[in-house]
C-alpha cells in the first residue's frame, strides 16, 4: 500500500464531492452573493441596510406586484390542483379512449412558454379564434375584449392561461402516485364496508398526501416566479408580478441606477419568498414522514 | 345445508376466455379450517376474491347460510380478509387501522374502544396500538391486519397467502398464532396457499386446485395417504411422490405393474380395480417414505428392483437416498434406517404396507 495514497476516511466523501463544491461556489454562490450584496449597497457606494429596500417599496407597482403573485400562487395552485386531481382520478381508471384523452390532455406540457403565449394572444385578441369559436356557439354576441383586462380580470386571464399549461405536468405526478398506491390498500377499504367517497377521503388522497404536499410546494415556488406569459401576452405593466418587475427593471428600461438596484432588489425579495415556501416545504413534508406516510417494506 | 356453499362457481374474466374458475362445488361446515392449496394461477385467490366480493362472479352461487351473497356488497357479506401485502394503512396508527371498519359502521366511540383494545390483546398487539405501521415489523403488521379482521366479527376469514410475505421462521410461528386465534374467536375461515407444509399444518381440511378445477377434498392425511389424483400425489408431500411408466399384465391370478428395470407384483387389494387396465400403460406413484431398501438382497413380497445410492442428503431426522429406477432418473427414498449408507451402496428396493398408487394416463385420476 502506498503511503502517500492514504487518506483519513472522514475526509474520503468531502474529497470525492469537491469539483460539485467548486462548481456551486462559481456557479451558484457567487452571482447570489454578489447579487444580495448590491441589495446592500447605496447609489453612493457605501453601505446601506434600507435605502434600496425603501425604493423598492415606493417604486411604481410594488403593492400590486406582491398582491399579484400572492393571489395567482393561490389561485393557480388551488385550481390547477383539483382540476388535474379529478382528470388523475378519471384517467387512472381504465375505460375506453382514456389512453386517448391521457394524450390529448398531455399536449399543452410539450409546448413551450413562448408558443403558450402566441397561442394564447391569437385567441385572445378581438377577432382572435377564443371569440369567434364563442360567437359560433352563441354563447355570445359581441366579441369581448380580452386585452383589455386590468387589475384582477387579467390575473384570471393569466391564470387560466397558466392552468391549461401546467396542469397536465400536476396530473402526472397525481397519476404516479394513484398508479403507485397498492390496490389492496383500497380494497381492504373496501371490503371492510367503505364506498368509493370515503375509499378517497379515508385512504386514497391520505396516502397520496406526500407526494402531493411535494408537489404543492413544487408549483407554488414556479407560481411565485410568473412573468414570461404575463409580458408576452399582456405586455410589461400590465400584470405586474415580482419576477415580472424584475424583467422590467432589466429589460424595458435598462442603463438607468435605480432599475439595476431595483432589478436587485426584486430579485432578493423573490428568493426570499422562495426560501420561506422551501422552508414550509421541508417541514411539512418532514412531518409526514414521521406521521409514518414512508413506504412499506 | 353447510355454512358456506359454493355451487358451480364460474369465473372468466373475458366473455370467450378460459373459465379461471370451472364449476366449483364446495361445502364448507361453521368453524373448519379450510386451506385452498394449488400453484399459482390455479384459480385459488380469484375464488376468495369472488366469495370476498373484490371480485364478481360469471355463474353459480355462493351462498352462507342458506343465503346467496353474490349480489351483496362486500360489507353486507360479513366476510373479512387478510391480504398477502396486509394492506395495513401506512397513514393510520395502528388503533386507527383496527378502528377504521367500525368507523364505518359507524358505532359509538366507547364501543369501537373496547373492541379495538379487545382484538389487539387477541393478538398481541396492545402496546403497539399508537404506532405507525412504517414503525413495525412485517410480523407486527401482519397481526394488525388480523386484529382488523376480527374486530368487525365476521361471519367468514379470508386468509389470501398472508403468511408468504414473512420470513421463514416466522412463518412457521404465525401458522400456530393464526390457528389458535381461528380456535379462540370460533370462527370459520378460509386459508389461501401454495405452500404445501402450510396446507398440510394448518387444514382442517384441504381443498387442492390446479388449473381452475378442484382435484381433491380432504384433510391433510387424506390428501396425502390417498390422493386423488396423479396431480394431487405430484404436489403433495416433500419429496414429491416417485412416478414411474408402467404397464399392467396379467399373468394367470396375479397381476403385475411392468416397467423398465421393474416388475412388481400388484397387491391384491388392487386387482379389481386394475382388471380393466391389463395390456394398459398407467403412472405408478410411491411415497419417497413408501420404498423400502435392504442392503441384502430381498426378494419376495413388494419386491421392485435392485437400484444403486447415487446420493446422500441427511435430514438429520432421517435422510434422502437419490436413485434411479428405470426411466426415472431421481428416485427419492425417505429412510430412517440407513441414514448413513454411502453413495454407490447396491440395495434392493421393494414397496412398502402396498402403498402404491396407480393412476389413469387420460383422466389422471387414481385408480383404487
Amino acid at each position: 500500500m502506498h503511503k502517500s495514497l492514504k487518506v483519513p476516511k472522514k475526509a474520503t466523501p468531502y474529497l470525492l464531492l469537491f469539483p460539485i463544491f467548486i462548481y456551486y461556489a462559481v456557479f451558484w454562490l457567487a452571482p447570489v452573493v454578489s447579487g444580495v450584496r448590491e441589495v446592500f449597497i447605496g447609489m453612493d457606494g457605501g453601505f446601506t441596510l434600507t435605502e434600496n429596500l425603501k425604493l423598492m417599496f415606493q417604486s411604481e407597482l410594488f403593492s400590486e406586484s406582491v398582491l399579484n403573485t400572492a393571489a395567482f400562487a393561490a389561485i393557480s395552485v388551488i385550481l390547477q390542483y383539483i382540476i388535474a386531481l379529478v382528470l388523475a382520478l378519471l384517467l387512472s381508471r381504465k375505460f375506453t379512449g382514456s389512453k386517448l384523452l391521457m394524450f390529448v390532455s398531455m399536449i399543452p406540457m410539450a409546448i413551450t412558454p413562448t408558443a403558450t403565449a402566441i397561442l394564447w394572444k391569437t385567441g385572445l385578441v378581438k377577432d382572435g379564434w377564443i371569440n369567434s369559436l364563442l360567437m359560433n356557439l352563441h354563447i355570445i354576441d359581441q366579441p369581448i375584449v380580452f386585452m383589455n383586462a386590468e387589475g384582477f380580470n387579467a390575473i384570471l386571464l393569466l391564470i387560466a392561461i397558466d392552468t391549461w399549461t401546467v396542469t397536465p405536468s400536476v396530473m402526472i405526478i397525481l397519476i404516479a402516485g394513484l398508479q403507485g398506491l397498492q390496490r389492496e390498500l383500497k380494497e381492504a377499504a373496501y371490503t371492510f364496508g367503505a364506498n368509493k367517497w370515503q375509499i378517497l377521503k379515508d385512504i386514497t388522497l391520505p396516502i397520496l398526501k406526500p407526494s402531493i404536499t411535494t408537489s404543492v410546494i413544487m408549483r407554488m415556488i414556479a407560481a411565485v416566479q410568473v412573468w414570461s406569459i404575463a409580458v408576452m401576452v399582456l405586455g410589461y405593466s400590465k400584470a405586474p408580478f415580482l419576477v415580472e418587475r424584475i424583467a422590467f427593471y432589466v429589460d424595458a428600461i435598462p442603463g438607468v441606477d435605480t432599475s439595476t438596484k431595483l432589478a436587485y432588489t426584486y430579485s432578493f425579495l423573490t428568493t426570499i419568498v422562495v426560501l420561506l415556501a422551501t422552508v414550509v416545504y421541508l417541514r411539512v413534508s418532514n412531518r409526514n414522514r414521521i406521521a409514518g406516510g414512508g413506504e412499506e417494506g | 345445508m353447510s355454512y358456506l356453499e359454493i355451487k358451480n362457481l364460474q369465473k372468466k374474466y373475458t366473455a370467450n376466455g378460459p373459465l379461471i374458475v370451472n364449476d366449483m362445488n364446495l361445502s364448507i361446515e361453521k368453524g373448519e379450517f379450510i386451506v385452498f392449496l394449488g400453484p399459482s394461477g390455479c384459480g385459488k385467490t380469484t375464488t376468495i376474491r369472488m366469495i370476498s366480493g373484490l371480485e364478481e362472479i360469471t355463474g353459480g352461487d355462493i351462498t352462507i347460510d342458506g343465503e346467496s351473497i353474490v349480489n351483496k356488497l362486500p360489507r353486507e357479506r360479513g366476510v373479512s380478509m387478510i391480504f398477502q401485502s396486509y394492506a395495513v394503512w401506512p397513514h393510520m396508527t395502528v388503533y386507527d387501522n383496527i378502528a377504521y371498519p367500525l368507523k364505518l359502521q359507524k358505532l359509538p366511540k366507547d364501543e369501537i374502544k373496547r373492541r379495538v383494545e379487545k382484538a389487539a390483546e387477541a393478538t398481541e398487539i396492545q402496546g403497539l396500538l399508537k404506532r405507525y405501521p412504517a414503525q413495525m415489523s412485517g410480523g407486527q403488521r401482519q397481526r394488525v391486519a388480523v386484529s382488523r379482521a376480527i374486530v368487525v366479527e365476521p361471519r367468514l376469514f379470508l386468509m389470501d397467502e398472508p403468511l408468504s410475505n414473512l420470513d421463514a421462521k416466522l412463518r412457521v410461528t404465525m401458522r400456530t398464532e393464526l390457528k389458535r386465534i381461528h380456535t379462540q374467536q370460533g370462527s370459520t375461515s378460509i386459508f389461501v396457499t401454495h405452500d404445501q407444509s402450510e396446507a398440510m399444518s394448518m387444514a382442517d381440511r384441504i381443498v387442492v386446485m390446479y388449473k381452475g378445477k378442484i382435484e381433491q377434498i380432504g384433510t391433510p392425511m387424506e390428501v396425502y395417504q390417498d390422493s386423488a389424483t396423479r396431480f394431487v400425489a405430484e404436489f403433495i408431500g416433500t419429496p414429491p411422490t416417485n412416478f414411474f411408466d408402467a404397464s399392467i399384465i396379467k399373468e394367470g391370478k396375479e397381476i403385475y405393474a411392468k416397467g423398465e428395470g421393474f416388475y412388481y407384483k400388484v397387491p391384491a387389494s388392487l386387482h379389481q380395480a386394475l382388471a380393466d387396465y391389463v395390456g394398459k400403460e398407467v403412472d405408478m406413484g410411491i411415497r419417497p417414505e413408501y420404498i423400502g431398501i435392504s442392503p441384502q438382497k430381498k426378494e419376495g413380497e413388494g419386491y421392485l428392483c435392485d437400484a444403486e445410492i447415487d446420493f446422500i442428503e441427511p435430514q438429520g431426522s432421517h435422510s434422502i437416498l437419490i436413485t434411479r429406477i428405470g426411466t426415472n432418473q431421481n428416485v427419492k427414498i425417505h429412510t430412517v434406517d440407513y441414514m448413513d449408507m454411502k453413495p454407490g451402496t447396491k440395495v434392493s428396493c421393494y414397496v412398502k404396507n402396498e402403498m402404491v398408487m396407480f393412476f389413469d394416463r387420460e383422466t389422471t385420476k387414481r385408480i383404487k
